[in-house]
This record gives C-alpha cells, structure tokens and sequence, in this order.
C-alpha cells in the first residue's frame, strides 16, 4: 500500500450558535494516500467542508472548535501546531482552491500581486523572479497570453479563468496535497469539464494527493480513486470509487445514486425517479441511533436507538449501518 | 383552444438589454440576451430549455410570460397575440400562465405565514369558493401536511419550500408553468423529490411545462422535447429521446459530453471545447460558436446559419449537418 500523506483521526468539530452547541464533524476518520484522489461527498451541511477546513486550520474560532481528534501530516499533529507553525504548511506543504472562484480572489489587485505573495512568503526570490514563474503558472494552468493576465483585475476575467488562476495559486509552492472544495460547482458545464481535466493533468504530472470536497457524485466517478460519503457529521462510506458506485452497501449511499437520472436512461410513462424521503437533520436535531434512520427505508427498532458501527466487508470497504449489505 | 392555433407560439422572439453604462468605457451595444427565438409548443407538451449562464434561457422565458416586454417578435398563447392585450386582460390571461422559481428562499415573502402567501393568487383573481379549503388541498397537492399554513419560510427546509412555490404556481390551475431551475437549489437528495411531484402533477393536471435547466440528466428525464440555446439563439431543438441519441449540433454533442457521468467504465469521447461563451453584447459574426467550436470550418466565420430541419422534428442551425 502507498504512502500515507494526510492521517485524520476521529476528528470532531463543534459550533456554538445562539440556539446552541452542536457537531458539525461527529467522529470522521480517513487517509489519504500519497498521489491519489479521494473524494469527500456528501449534501449541504454533512460537514465535508467543514471537515476540509478543519485541516488547515482555517475555521474562525469562536465559533468552531475543534474538540477532539488528530490531523497528521508528515510526522505532525497539525492541531497542536502554533499559528506561526501552520502559516508554513498553509500554500506550501498543502494548497487549497475553494468553490466561488468569483469571490476567493481580491478585486483590488492584479492577478500577478496576488500570485506572487505565495510565492514571496514561502520561496526566497525576488519580486521579478516571482512574476516570472507566475507567468509560467499561468501557462500551466493552460490561459492564454500569462503576461498581460497578471496585469489584469480578477473582473476582467470569466469564471473560469479566475477558477484556472485560484488553481495556479493553489499549485505555486508545489504542495503534496491540493484540498479542493467544490472547484467547479459554480461553472458551467463545458467549463467544468475543462477544469476536472486540468485537476486531472495536473495531479498525474506533479505527483501530489488531492482531496476532493464534492456534492455530485458524476463527477466523482470521473476522477476520485476512493470516496468518503458523509451525512450528518459523519462518514456513512467508504471504497474505492467504482466498487462503490456499482455496489453501494449505505442505504444513503444507495438513495443517493438512484435519485440521480442517469444521462441515457429512457423514461418509462409513469415512471418516478427514487427518492430519498424526508429531509437533511439540522445539526441541532440530529435523530439518535444511526442518523439516517428516519429516512430509511429499512430502519428497524436497533436503528433508532443503537448507533451502527463500521462495518468492514473488505480491506478497503467500511460501512456504517446495521444490516448486511446483501439486505438492502 | 381551436386546431389551428398552437397552444403557445412564439415567433422571433428577441429581447435586448440597454448597455450597461461604464464610466470611461464607450459600450453602446445592447445586450442581446435573447436573440430571434422560434419555437411551439403544444398542450401538455414539455419543452426543455438548455444551455449555458448568460445564455439567454431564463430571459426567453420571462419575456415569453411578458414579465419582461419583448424588443421584438410575437408570443401567441391560445391563438392570442401576449401583445395586443390590456393591462386587465393580461392580468386576466395570467391565471393560466405560472411561474416557479429557483430559490424558493428568495421568491416567497419571509414575513407572511405559508397560509397568506398561498392565499395570495386566489385574492388576486377573486376566486368565489372557500379559500381557506382550496389552501388545504394545494398543501395536500404538493405533499405538506396542512399545518404548514401557519409557519414562516425560515422554519422550512429548501425542498418543502419549492412545494410551496409550485403549490402557489398551480393555485388557479394553470395550463402553462414555467420552471426556472426549479431544483438547481436543492440537496440531491431532494431534487428526485421535486421532480417526482412536477411528473404527478403534470400527469394529473396536464400541464404544459416550459422547463428551463443546464442539467442535462434532468432534462433528458423530465422533457419530452428539447432545445438547446446559445447566445440567445436556438440553435438545436429535437425530441429528448433523439437530441440525445443523435446530437446534431456540436455544442449540443459538447454539452452531453461534458455531463459528468455514473458510468465511467465507458469513457466517452471527447468533443474538446475551448474558451468561455462570448460577451452577448459583442457577439462573434457568422455561426456563434464558431470561436468555441472544434469542428469549424471557413464559412461558419462568415455566415450565420439558419435553423433547419433535418429529420422531422429536428432542427438544427449548423453548416456541417445541411449536408
């Protein structure tokens, strides 16, 4: 087995809000492997994000706090290190792109004054040396005519170049890992397919480890090698990618594949799609048992009181539910 | 409705924007957000209209519903001309012509009670019944148990909201509702939901859906015919099942391509698309996509193509596929 890059371990994260306290990472557990892309999945308010910023230490605290768990990276509790300690992991050792390209760049600068801080504050060069390998970034990241971009304003540019430079940015210092939190969700399509592919390229050529924060599983299928899924503050699920797609062994997992319509499925009269009934829990009202019970098809009396544990069905597959993945 | 009327027209539609006034910048173009659109569509038909933001698509559809007046061209519902009417007769003409939107959140009143903002339509077009009771059926129609009427739209989850909004959408029993992104919002999880209750309501109430999305995989689903928009025009427009099977246009082919998809194993090839969709106020001369497109030739450059039939049914406005 690979090399083990980023170690998280029974990580927790709380929030206190004026209606109270609650766990919006409840215990998830993962590694990711040097060089591959695993996928964190999962709907609005599972925790995936959450749980990606908790990483890198990102979370304004008050109001989240991190109560338990470790983050290891290299040999490194990252949660025991000092604000000094992180700022040298941060851009360098792992580099992140967020969701809205459109409102992670800063409007009053140039894109070449953004792009050198990172490479300012962690590589000894000077201010031309720094613009001269941003050009070359920009090149990477495939936009045309590097020079006159990095005299250009963030407005000057469409979403999906901005997502192109955020990237850039991420990549400058050559990190191992590149956290990626919902990176195309606010393109369009043809724009999306273009960035998946340049995430793709861009992982093959430099080696690094990427962790994926998604909440659609096509595009999960397209370039992650293992998935996580999460619902309500915890994963659910995991295995590598196409095991798990093609044999969901959750009941969520499962709902979630088949609510999807599949591109080339023809349509039966009267046919509906399979729904998951019933919505997401608030944080603050998170059923007991297993959390998913109240919109199981196959909860039982156990699932209501007795919180499943993780199941193994093999090496790389776990689980957490009470029935046998045969049953559902 | 007689034979000889379509059920709804719409013929060269276009809908120009005044340019946007930049201090310094000298833009007197308008925004050509929809530009020449021609399509029917017939009772209890639905028609699915794709493409990418800033196409035009939500335009076109609010222009069609004159919540927005046209520049140019005509929309003919029942045989009636959306244009010659009056204030009142238009008003009037409404009842039958809905809305529902994308963010539930944004489009229902968060000071009124569920009850008030359902009760609304039925005030506005003086219904003569029990209102009170036609309130309870709608919640019933769309799945909410009839306590909701008295709760805020911050107590409701995006899903039970977008009942809402299609709830107040079928108040008056509309024949035509245009859907504007109506999951797009919306979990996963609660998308196959809403959809569920659009197919049972257009199953038990026949109506005509103007189904506006760039989810391809919804669309296919929900659509029985589909047309594609870029920068305004159609440039492709075929029933679902052969706009998939057999996608003429290579922007229609991009788009399907790029549908990130469950089934992996077959890895599709690739019609690589390059660049962004050009400014709407400065549109590229000659076929649109020509500045995207990877199968362009010289003449495609120079002239526009018309949209023509191909098969029955399927138009598309493309030089390589005249054949």
């Amino acid at each position: 087995m690979s090399q083990i890059e980023l170690d998280i371990r029974n990580l927790k994260v709380s929030f206190s809000t004026p209606q109270g306290n609650f766990l919006a990472v409840n215990g998830i557990n993962f590694q990711l492997h040097s060089g591959e892309t695993l996928a964190l999945v999962g709907e609005s308010g599972c925790g995936k994000t959450v749980s990606a910023l908790s990483i890198l230490r990102l979370l304004p605290e008050p109001p989240a706090k991190i109560i338990s768990g470790e983050i290891i990276f290299g040999n490194r509790n990252l949660l025991s290190l000092n604000t000094k300690q992180m700022r040298e992991i941060r851009g360098k050792e792992i580099g992140m792109i967020f969701q809205d390209p459109m409102t992670s760049l800063n409007p009053v600068l140039t894109i070449g004054e953004q792009l050198i801080e990172t490479l300012l504050r962690h590589k000894s060069l000077n201010k031309k040396e720094a613009l001269k390998i941003s050009a070359q970034l920009l090149g990477k990241v495939e936009l045309p005519s590097p020079e006159e971009k990095l005299k250009q304003y963030p407005h000057q540019l469409s979403g999906g170049m901005r997502q192109r430079i955020m990237i850039a940015m991420a990549l400058a210092c050559e990190p191992k890992i590149l956290i990626a939190d919902e990176p195309t969700t606010a393109l369009d399509v043809l724009i999306q397919a273009q960035i998946l592919e340049l995430l793709e390229n861009l992982k093959r050529e430099t080696g690094m480890s990427m962790l994926l924060i998604t909440h659609d599983l096509g595009i999960v299928t397209e370039i992650a090698e293992r998935v996580i899924v999460m619902y309500a503050g915890e994963g659910v699920e995991t295995g590598p990618t196409k095991e798990l797609i093609n044999n969901p062994h959750h009941p969520y997992t499962k709902g979630l594949i088949a609510s999807r319509p599949h591109l080339g499925s023809t349509r039966e009269k009267g046919h509906r799609l399979t729904e998951i009934s019933g919505s997401v829990p608030t944080p603050h009202q998170r059923p007991t048992g297993c959390t998913f019970h109240p919109r199981c098809d196959w909860s039982s009396e156990q699932c209501k009181t007795q919180k499943p544990l993780l199941q193994n069905t093999n090496q790389k597959r776990k689980f957490s539910c009470h029935l046998q993945p045969e049953s559902i | 409705m007689t034979d000889n009327h379509p059920f709804l027209e719409v013929r060269n539609l276009k809908k120009y924007f005044p340019p946007r006034k930049i201090i310094l910048e000298n833009n007197t173009a308008p925004v050509r957000a929809v530009d020449g659109i021609s399509f029917t569509l017939k009772e209890g038909e639905t028609l699915g209209l794709v493409g990418e933001s800033g196409c035009g698509k939500s335009t076109a559809a609010r222009t069609i519903l004159r919540l927005e007046p046209p520049t140019s061209g005509s929309v003919h519902f029942k045989g009636k001309n959306l244009a010659s009417l009056s204030e009142t007769e238009l008003r009037n003409q409404r009842k039958e012509m809905q809305i529902i939107f994308q963010d539930p959140f944004s489009s229902i009143n968060p000071r009124r009670k569920i009850g008030d903002v359902l009760r609304e339509p039925f005030a506005i077009h003086g219904f003569k019944g029990n209102v009170s009771e036609a309130v309870m059926e709608l919640l019933d129609q769309v799945g909410l148990s009839p306590d909701y009427v008295d709760r805020y739209s911050h107590e409701m989850s995006g899903g039970q909201l977008q009942r809402v909004g299609i709830a107040r959408a079928i108040a008056l029993n509309p024949t035509l509702v245009v859907a504007d992104e109506p999951v797009s919002a919306l979990d996963v999880s609660i998308q196959a939901q809403i959809i569920n209750l659009m197919i049972d309501l257009r199953e038990k109430i026949g109506i005509a859906f103007l189904f506006i999305s760039h989810d391809m995989s919804i669309v296919e689903y929900f659509c029985d015919r589909v047309a594609v928009m870029y920068l305004g025009k159609i440039v492709e427009i075929a029933s679902s099942e052969e706009i998939y099977k057999n996608p003429e246009h290579p922007y229609t082919e991009a788009l399907l391509n790029a549908v990130p998809g469950l089934d992996s194993g077959l890895k599709k090839q690739k019609l690589k698309v390059r660049g962004d969709i050009p400014d709407p106020s400065n549109p590229p001369q000659g076929c649109s996509f020509h500045t995207r497109c990877p199968l362009k030739e010289k003449q495609c450059e120079e002239m526009e193509p018309a949209l023509k039939e191909i098969t029955p049914g399927h138009h598309v406005a493309c030089f390589l596929k005249e054949g």
